[in-house]
């Protein structure tokens, strides 16, 4: 008897989930093909990271989209009169995450995406959305690995690992750095810079490579690779990998009375990592694309977020709001909501006006010029360094 | 070389905490208690809110409110443990080991993601560090808080190991570990000695989570994931179920850590360690102190 009641009540709960879930998608039918419509709100897909270690960094994705989107609607909105419609769908910086939302925008029928920020994240996705057709604006993931592929319907608008790593050659160079230890947290976007950084360093030759060395993320003790750091005893550490491990590392690295400079890479710019680090984080270098608080002339675009959002915007809410208006501008450009139609006219823009400056996409679909700058961590804070390569 | 000693020694402490909680378990009721890393995360967690709730400490008090909420922590996550057994290991008793291990599996992500929903998915920074002169021992740098954190992890191992040898209770876990029915046969209140040794294992990798906030100064919902598989690895090669086995492993899996990074670079460290592992089981499957021989616990 006690089986029989238990499994009844089971029973009941399954019957009341499968009612519920039907109720909430509509169904699995009336998906999946939408992306000809030619009326009703043009939809916009966005796949970032709203939970787990990144979940910040999404939310001034997410933000500085909607933005975007409520801007242009009031305007008019695209193809004569049709609203923006933003999904927002989480990506937790991990690839089954990640896949899984992408299906679900894709047979919500969005029209282009505009999301994308850990590049080992979004590299599994790029192939959804191809099949589905449709266009991906990436806002902030810039692996090269995102583009080697060379699919057409991959665009880039941050700068990319190989830019970055231009940029932070040129400042060890203007800065005199001699010496360099190169650690990477062995994710796609990571491992990328150092490799790319590694290469340029070798073809230039006037700076040297002591050490390039991983670690494991999630961790939080990193007493072994700080006593690899210190036996080389190099002037610059440059760790590429993201803010939390990066913090742990700066802090363990003083503790450990190290005195060269640190230099970290864009997935590290966030407020958190000075607070993780402690005072140790004083004087960290970062390698980034503009942030609004370091862009003359955003602080109008810096008041519209804060009104409308309660917050400052931080990393990647410029990226984000760029992208969703390349959208629209592309979208308006191709007159109709068909992937093909969009792409050609995003690879027709010449000289739209973004945060990173004017925007023209090479043949490989990343921008002209990375527009990547040097940041240092003043008073917990990053603001633009005086020494610029 | 010898600050590669004292690295491994101190990371070595850290694991060999958690793993007694992952031997205890295992020697008495034969259960991978998967969620002891969280458990962990979670010591992590309630002391990060008692310190927050207490409010700004002078620097001068922080190491006695240290311990304080320390013990506080440790109090609550053996709860939580006696809760957790109670809860998702007892009904289970008779049944297969696998739906057990399956149970652990899922408090483990139960505890994950009940403290992202409650404390939030972003990292904390702890509000209380643990900062100290540093000085120089045989050419390795060592500092005092480290010295702190070793001394109160070898006071609980000793303590632990006092509780198990020389007292009734202790004795009974051991009796339980050899056979559980004969235990209960002889009087044994089987049910209470399991509970008190999930508040012990508990307890001990609450100690661990504060420790670690103090010291590296970020916690996360998912800090107690790799550490506990560590852990449990260190169990393992100090041979799973006895105590004695558990603190050495922990100690030989952080050497072998620190010593692996040096030879073949960080990005080798984690493939040099679980080779290590696996050689050691094909070679010596009980562990290091496993043997047949020697009674668990």
């Amino acid at each position: 008897m006690r089986i029989g009641t238990r499994k009844t009540i089971l029973l009941g709960i399954g019957a009341a989930m499968v009612i519920t879930t039907a109720g909430c998608s509509g169904g699995l039918l009336s998906s999946g093909s939408s992306d000809a419509t030619s009326s009703g709100p043009v939809k916009l897909g966005m796949v970032v990271p709203l939970s787990g270690s990144s979940a910040p960094t999404g939310a001034y994705m997410k933000n500085g989209a909607q933005l975007a989107v409520d801007e242009i609607n009031k305007a008019g909105g695209v193809l004569k009169g049709r609203k923006l419609e933003l999904m927002v769908e989480d990506e937790a910086c991990d690839a089954q995450q990640a896949v899984a939302s992408a299906n679900k925008v894709v047979s919500a029928g969005v029209v282009v995406s505009v999301g994308g920020y850990c590049s080992g994240a979004t590299l599994p996705t790029l192939p959804i959305f191809q099949k589905a057709n449709v266009p991906m604006i990436i806002p902030a993931a810039n692996s090269q690995e995102l583009v080697k592929q060379g699919l057409a319907n991959v665009f880039l608008i941050n700068g990319t690992g190989k830019q970055q790593s231009t940029t932070a050659l040129a400042f060890m160079k203007k800065s005199g750095f001699a010496t360099v230890a190169l650690v990477d947290d062995n994710t796609s976007y990571s491992k990328d810079i150092t490799t790319e950084t590694q290469a340029q360093i070798e073809k230039d030759g006037s700076v040297k490579v002591l050490l390039n060395t991983s670690v494991t993320a999630g961790e939080s003790d990193y007493s072994a690779v700080v006593g690899a750091i210190m036996a080389k005893n190099p002037a610059l550490v440059y760790w590429t990998g993201y803010y939390q491990e990066g913090g742990l590392i700066i802090n363990q690295l003083k503790k450990a009375g190290f005195t060269g400079k640190i230099m970290v890479a864009d997935g590290s710019v966030d407020p958190s990592l000075a607070k993780i680090a402690g005072a140790g984080a004083e004087g960290v270098f970062a390698t980034m694309t503009q942030t609004p608080d370091t862009i003359k002339g955003a602080e109008k675009w810096i008041a519209n977020y804060k009104a409308k959002f309660n917050s400052d915007p931080g990393p990647y809410s410029t990226q984000a709001y760029d992208a969703v208006r390349v959208a629209a501008k592309a979208i308006e450009d191709a007159g109709s909501t068909k992937g093909a139609d969009i792409i050609k006219a995003l690879e027709a823009i010449n000289g739209f006006s973004m945060f990173s400056g004017p925007l023209k996409f090479t043949p490989e679909h990343t921008l002209t010029s990375g527009g990547f700058v040097i940041l240092v961590i003043k008073d917990g804070k990053f603001i633009l360094n005086s020494v610029q390569p | 070389m010898t600050q590669l000693i004292w690295d491994g020694l101190f990371v070595g402490s850290f694991y060999a905490l958690i793993a007694l909680g992952y031997s205890m378990v295992y020697g008495i009721i034969k259960l991978l208690n998967f969620a002891h890393g969280d458990i962990y995360m979670l010591g992590a967690f309630i002391g990060f809110a008692l310190l927050t709730s207490m409010g700004g400490i002078p620097a001068s008090l922080s190491l006695v409110a240290l311990l304080g909420v320390l013990l506080v922590s440790m109090l609550l996550t053996g709860g939580v443990g006696v809760l957790i057994e109670r809860l998702a290991y007892r009904p289970l008793r008779g049944a297969p080991r696998l739906a057990v291990l399956i149970s652990a599996v899922g408090v483990s992500f139960s505890l994950e993601y009940g403290i992202a929903a409650i404390a939030g998915p972003n990292p904390r920074a702890y509000p209380v560090r643990l900062e100290g002169g540093v000085f120089q021992v045989l050419g390795a740098r060592v500092s005092l808080p480290q010295i702190v954190l070793m001394l109160i992890a070898a006071g609980l191992m000793v303590a632990l190991n006092f509780y198990i040898q020389k007292t009734s209770t202790g004795r009974a876990m051991r009796s339980i570990a050899l056979d559980a029915n004969a235990s209960l046969l002889m009087g044994i209140n089987v049910n209470a000695v399991i509970t008190r040794t999930f508040f012990i294992g508990s307890a001990l990798a609450g100690a661990a989570g504060v420790m670690a906030g103090a010291y590296y100064g970020k916690i996360d919902f998912l800090m107690g994931f790799i550490i506990g598989l560590k852990a449990f690895t260190a169990a393992v090669i100090g041979g799973i179920g006895n105590i004695k086995g558990a603190m050495l492993g922990g100690l030989v899996l952080g050497f072998v850590e620190a010593f692996g990074s040096q030879w073949f670079g960080g990005q080798w460290r984690d493939v040099f360690s679980f080779a290590v592992l696996i050689l050691f089981l094909t070679l010596r499957p009980t562990g290091i102190l496993g043997e047949r021989v020697t009674e668990r616990m």
